[in-house]
């Protein structure tokens, strides 16, 4: 499933971008979490993705000003994160951690939070955030009863209340059920096209793939891709692409493709062909020509690699 | 709004009612010393043993510890902490807030026990002046630890054991022995300042340390703790390898 | 390699996973697991850095005393004894029931805040042995304060002194109180922690518990017997964990314990002469106080719900 392609621009968002980061990193001691990252987000929806112990995290933390780059700068809507409360007017988090205040009801969590950002009407605020999350229901119930979806949709709740410019996710679809994902990602993708940035880190593929217009792929501390991870696989041209094609007869095809320049190997499987081409717009226009030119039918033709995940390994590997 | 939530957070649970139990123990004292043996030289009494030794050495940092590291100390650990501090509010109302908290419950208890117990005790003498010179101390005292402490649950994960360190090793028996260390003590501060309103001659109760000196470390220390407190607040950092 | 056992739609691969037929070490390994694992967790081994600070420091502490009394003695050329071995506790009272608060919680509120405690009790340990094991290494790291520290003393002393086969031959007999007070000490303190502390997973709550009790019947228990002599209130030194260490501990030295120089003194030792109870009669109280603890202890692990 691909994703709404959503162009990154950062050379439009001529004032300045959201969030900078500029050669930040982040180190304990001997071990460098972060290691000399820079990017720019701008409005949409931004995938952090990274395996476990990557820095995503790290850099999360670092943009909402709970850390302290060892070295360079990360900005945010202007200025430093760091020691910066008055960025928190135009930004919201929703923090990994389950932990909520237990005696609390969610409503009042959520109004606690308007409270907090000094609103003026922040009871309809807080209504207006709750409805947004479809806990109109639960919301006079004690949080310490809600279940691991309920309290994180509350706390998605607090975090835009105040109507925030920037919302920061960190790992928002942990433990959520199926039905709810898709509804927070509804939710997220409504206020990315208000024209609001949003950044949210995971290291579950399917999720980034199916929201992210942009990602930023982040292993062992270092940014190792950024953008659309269609163009990111346009990129990796050093490493061949695979195609699955069913035919009326396979093996005529398959001798037929290993004449094609762009053809790099063949593999017959069950009923399959797997093809290895070094061009992928070349193998897409020759194939089909070749099969007609054999008098083979081509029933199936499939890119199979242009998952996240594939272009994942690939970099992980790197 | 912070200081109504904290609250809430530290009392109506079953530590704070055995607060209350510990909180009537003195006055029990009070009540039995009164009863058993009315002969006693009431104020000597009253103001060393009662009141030095049950509620100022023992009663009263155990108390202002507990609400103490637990306002602001449970957050951090719990995690919540990241609700107030993303906030576009001054580190200093936070700790404000939290300081509060934690010295109203404590003060509150550690005011009526002391009251109760020495009027019982004190009851029929004129030590009228120890008991207004323990309750300003107490009074007095209560806030400078809160104040102590809250910085130590900012400092520290550890910060009640810490604390049970400084009550119990350090105030307990280092400044005991070597009386140099005095100046570093907030007990003794209390003391002092017990001292300094109760009128009373030398055998019957006396400080270590003068109760003009004892004011004035107790508002350095105070001012002090809290200013560091909100100095690292303000660079709170979220703590380990994430 | 795997090796389709169906040609349909799914396939279940051989990855060749075997049951385990070997032997299984059981109860007893599994008791001493806990033992051996909780003993490293109390001095923070095996963990962070910050973790050993309080043990190491505590440890630290309660060792100074005799290393001051050594360190003294081998440069005054004279052995004079700054304390006798069954003062040494008293010194360091406050260092042990501090290390007892401050590991408590390491040992019994983690498996509780972790959910843990479901993965101890689907093995072949039952909720007693759990217990066992945690009050014995609990009393095993209470030990090494004791007895390093007397064993310090006791050998420096006796290579400080001109003639150490002499020292030795006149001090042997104290060896055996050394060690059978340090016993009781350790047993009675673990036992006493970790009955507080378990009964809360909010570890601030379970170090102040434990030191809550400790310092309130102390104090309470030396008011009510230096301003009432005689009669009931005497009994009150038989709650009080401080009185009753120094108790037993008096009783294997046959010491009696009598009054400081003007009357006015307000230690503890005083307070149990003024008492007048026999000595055997706190070791008595110890060890009840020492069933009652492990009974909550037990009785909280046996009404978990896990």
């Amino acid at each position: 499933m691909a994703a709404e392609p959503r162009p990154v621009s950062p050379a439009a968002a001529a004032s300045t971008p959201p969030i900078e980061l500029m050669n930040a990193s982040r180190w304990y001691g001997n071990v460098v979490a972060v290691n000399n990252i820079s990017f720019t987000v701008g409005p949409g929806i931004t995938g952090l993705l990274g395996p476990n112990g990557a820095g995503k995290s790290t850099i999360l933390h670092m943009v909402a000003g709970f850390l302290k780059p060892s070295s360079g700068t990360v900005d945010v809507l202007g200025g430093p994160a760091w020691r910066n409360p008055e960025i928190y007017r135009q930004v919201g988090l929703v923090p990994e951690r389950e932990a909520v205040y237990p005696f609390l009801t969610g409503y009042e969590f959520v109004l606690l939070n308007a409270r907090l950002h000094k609103l003026p009407a922040a009871d309809q605020a807080a209504m207006r955030a709750i409805r947004a999350v479809g806990m109109e229901d639960a919301r006079h119930r004690a949080m310490g009863g809600y279940s691991k979806g309920m309290k994180q949709r509350v706390k998605f709740a607090a975090a835009i209340v105040h109507d925030p410019a920037l919302l920061l996710l960190d790992e928002p679809f942990n433990g959520a059920d199926p039905r709810q994902r898709l509804q927070m990602m509804d939710l997220l993708r409504e206020m990315a096209a208000e024209g609001r940035t949003i950044v949210f880190s995971s290291h579950i593929l399917e999720e980034v793939e199916r929201l992210a217009g942009n990602v930023l792929v982040i292993v062992a501390g270092r940014l190792a891709a950024s953008g659309d991870f269609h163009e990111i696989r346009r990129l990796m041209t050093d490493r061949p692409h695979t195609f699955t094609l069913r035919s009326g007869d396979n093996r005529r095809l398959a001798s037929a493709l290993v004449a094609d320049p762009t053809v790099v190997g063949i593999e017959l499987t069950d009923d399959r062909l797997s093809v290895r081409a070094s061009d992928f717009g070349g193998f897409a226009l020759a194939a089909p020509r070749v099969a007609r030119a054999s008098g083979v039918t081509l029933f199936e033709f499939l890119p199979t690699d242009e998952s996240l995940e594939s272009v994942f390994s690939y970099l992980v590997e790197r | 709004m912070i200081l109504a939530l904290t609250l809430r957070q530290l009392v109506g649970r079953r530590p704070a009612l055995l607060m209350v139990a510990f909180a009537a123990l003195p006055i029990l004292v009070a009540i039995i010393f009164r009863v058993a043996d009315p002969d006693l030289s009431h104020e000597r009494w009253a103001a060393n043993v009662l009141l030095k030794g049950l509620i100022v050495t023992t009663f009263l940092p155990l108390v202002t510890l507990i609400f103490g590291t637990m306002a602001l100390g449970s957050e951090i650990e719990d995690g919540t902490a990241v609700y107030l501090l993303s906030k576009p509010l001054p580190r200093s109302h936070v700790i404000s807030a939290k300081l509060a908290a934690a010295w109203l419950p404590a003060a509150l208890l550690v005011l009526l026990s002391t009251e109760i117990s020495a009027a019982i005790a004190l009851q029929g003498t004129g030590g009228a002046s120890i008991l207004v010179g323990f309750t300003v101390a107490t009074a007095l005292g209560s806030f400078v630890y809160c104040c102590v402490f809250v910085l130590l649950s900012v400092l520290t994960s550890h910060a009640l054991i810490a604390g049970l360190i400084y009550v119990f090793l350090w105030e307990g028996v280092v400044t005991e022995l070597f009386s140099g260390t005095r100046i570093f003590s907030v007990r003794q501060y209390t003391l002092g300042v017990a001292d300094l309103i109760a009128d009373t001659s030398r055998r019957t109760f006396e400080a270590n340390l003068g109760g003009v000196p004892a004011l004035v470390l107790m508002a350095v220390v105070g001012a002090a703790a809290v200013g560091v407190a909100i100095r690292r607040l303000s660079r709170f950092e979220v703590r380990g390898l994430v | 390699m795997a090796r389709p056992v169906e040609q349909a739609a799914g396939s279940i691969y051989d990855l060749g996973y075997r049951n385990y037929e070997g032997a299984r070490l059981g109860r007893r390994q599994a008791i001493t697991s806990v033992y051996t694992h909780s003993l490293r967790g109390a001095f923070g081994l095996g963990r962070h850095t910050s973790s050993k600070i309080i043990p190491f420091g505590l440890a630290i502490i309660a060792l100074l005393p005799a290393v001051v009394q050594v360190g003294f003695n081998s440069l005054a050329h004279e052995v004079v004894d700054v304390f006798r071995p069954e003062d040494y506790y008293e010194f360091i009272q406050w260092p042990l029931a501090l290390f007892a608060a401050a590991v408590a919680p390491e040992l019994v509120g983690r498996d509780q805040r972790n959910n843990t405690l479901s993965l101890y009790f689907s093995r072949a340990l039952l909720r007693s042995d759990y217990v066992l094991a945690k009050v014995a290494s609990l009393a095993t790291a209470l030990l090494v304060l004791t007895l390093v520290p007397q064993t310090v003393v006791f050998l420096g002393e006796s290579l400080a002194s001109d003639d150490s086969a002499g020292y030795l031959r006149d001090n042997w007999r104290d060896v055996a109180p050394i060690v059978a007070s340090a016993a009781m000490l350790s047993l009675f303190m673990a036992s006493v922690a970790l009955a507080i502390g378990s009964q809360t997973s909010r570890w601030p709550l379970a170090s102040g518990g434990v030191i809550a009790y400790f310092a309130i019947t102390f104090v309470v228990a030396s008011i009510l017997v230096q301003t009432l002599d005689t009669g009931p209130p005497r009994y009150s030194l038989l709650l009080s964990g401080f009185h009753l260490i120094r108790g037993f501990t008096l009783w294997p030295f046959g010491v009696t314990p009598t009054l400081g120089f003007d009357g006015e003194d307000d230690s503890l030792t005083a307070d149990l002469a003024r008492a007048d109870l026999p000595l055997y009669v706190y070791a008595l109280a110890a060890g009840a106080t020492i069933v009652v603890a492990l009974f909550i202890l037990h009785r909280r692990y046996r009404r978990m719900a896990l």
